[in-house]
């Protein structure tokens, strides 16, 4: 029994830090042209500017930038494509994910 | 001649920035370019206030002529085509300013100069393509076309962050002068926002190029 409550413990603990650093939700959008680090640069800053947006990952192996959200606040797909659009590329496809 | 060129400075200094494109750098981003090869040092700091557009202020030295140059640069995006993979641009690039002569018969002498160019690249994370050219008239000093192309290749592909490394070959052709083919192999080490490039040409002449997007 004890080694039980220690597993759920155990697992619960991991748990927590994980929903608690992204309680706002995390958007992947797929963008086009993303093939150097000047491009991840731009994504940085123009969603670095963003007050929903807590940070961002630009992943240039799988063309992918992962955007995480501030608690209470989100930026609508529209809002994401224009912001990419700013910044010079374009997107393919935006997914969410909110229980991260 | 002139006429033409007054033109097509006037479109470039004046395009709309609704072109359909990306920032020379990005919103509110600025670059500083310092470029020095066996022609020419230049020293450019520009601003985007677009994805579009960049404004900025030139600095050039040419050394065969001995004159330099400080003008104000416009840079265009004209066009730029995202794929999944890659990426192209189309760039018209323009400038205005004052020319100053150190040498000959003009010595001492300054007046106004202008120049006009377009660049096109294509790019994915293993091979780079390039071609630029450029008009360049300073009055009663010197006037001259110069173009240049580049290959590059990636020996390894990086993430954002990494160090990325470019093996590339640069000729250059400027007709009127005395060796008019320019064969340059250089090295681009690139990383976060800061671009560095060395090489040495077929007359033993070093480039060194340094870029700075902040």
């Amino acid at each position: 029994m004890k080694r039980t409550l220690f597993a759920f413990a155990f697992v619960l603990t991991l748990s927590i830090p994980a929903f608690a650093a992204h309680p706002g939700g995390t958007a992947y959008a797929d963008v086009n042209g993303l093939v150097c680090d000047f491009c991840a640069r731009a994504l940085e800053k123009v969603f670095g500017r963003q007050e929903a947006v807590e940070s961002i990952h630009v992943d240039l192996d799988e063309k992918v930038i992962t955007i995480h959200f501030n608690e209470g606040q989100k930026l609508d797909d529209e809002t994401i494509i224009q912001l990419i659009a700013d910044s010079g590329y374009n997107v393919r496809e935006i997914r969410h994910d909110e229980s991260s | 001649m002139r006429s033409f060129i007054v033109v097509v400075l006037g479109i470039g200094l004046t395009i709309p920035c609704a072109i359909q494109a990306r920032p020379v750098s990005y919103p509110d981003g600025w670059t500083v370019m310092v470029m020095n090869d066996g022609a020419r040092n230049t020293a450019h700091i520009h601003y985007s206030p677009s994805a579009r557009v960049s404004l900025g202020y030139k600095f050039e030295y040419w050394q065969d002529q001995d004159f330099y140059i400080n003008a104000v640069q416009v840079n265009n995006l004209i066009q730029r085509w995202n794929r999944p993979e890659s990426q192209a641009n189309f760039y018209l690039k323009s400038g205005l300013g004052i020319a100053t002569s150190r040498a000959g018969a003009t010595d001492g002498e300054s007046d106004v100069a202008g120049f006009v160019g377009l660049a096109l690249d294509w790019e994915d994370r293993r091979y780079f393509v390039s071609y630029e050219n450029r008009y360049t008239e300073a009055r009663g000093i010197d006037d001259f076309f110069r173009q240049s192309a580049r290959l590059g290749w990636a020996p390894y592909e990086g993430d954002y962050g990494d160090l990325h490394t470019w093996l590339m070959i640069q000729v250059e052709h400027t007709p009127e002068a005395e060796h008019n083919i320019t064969v340059t192999p250089l090295v681009r080490l690139f990383k976060d926002v800061h671009l560095l490039e060395a090489g040495i040409n077929d007359r033993g002449e070093i480039l060194f190029n340094y870029i700075f997007r902040y």
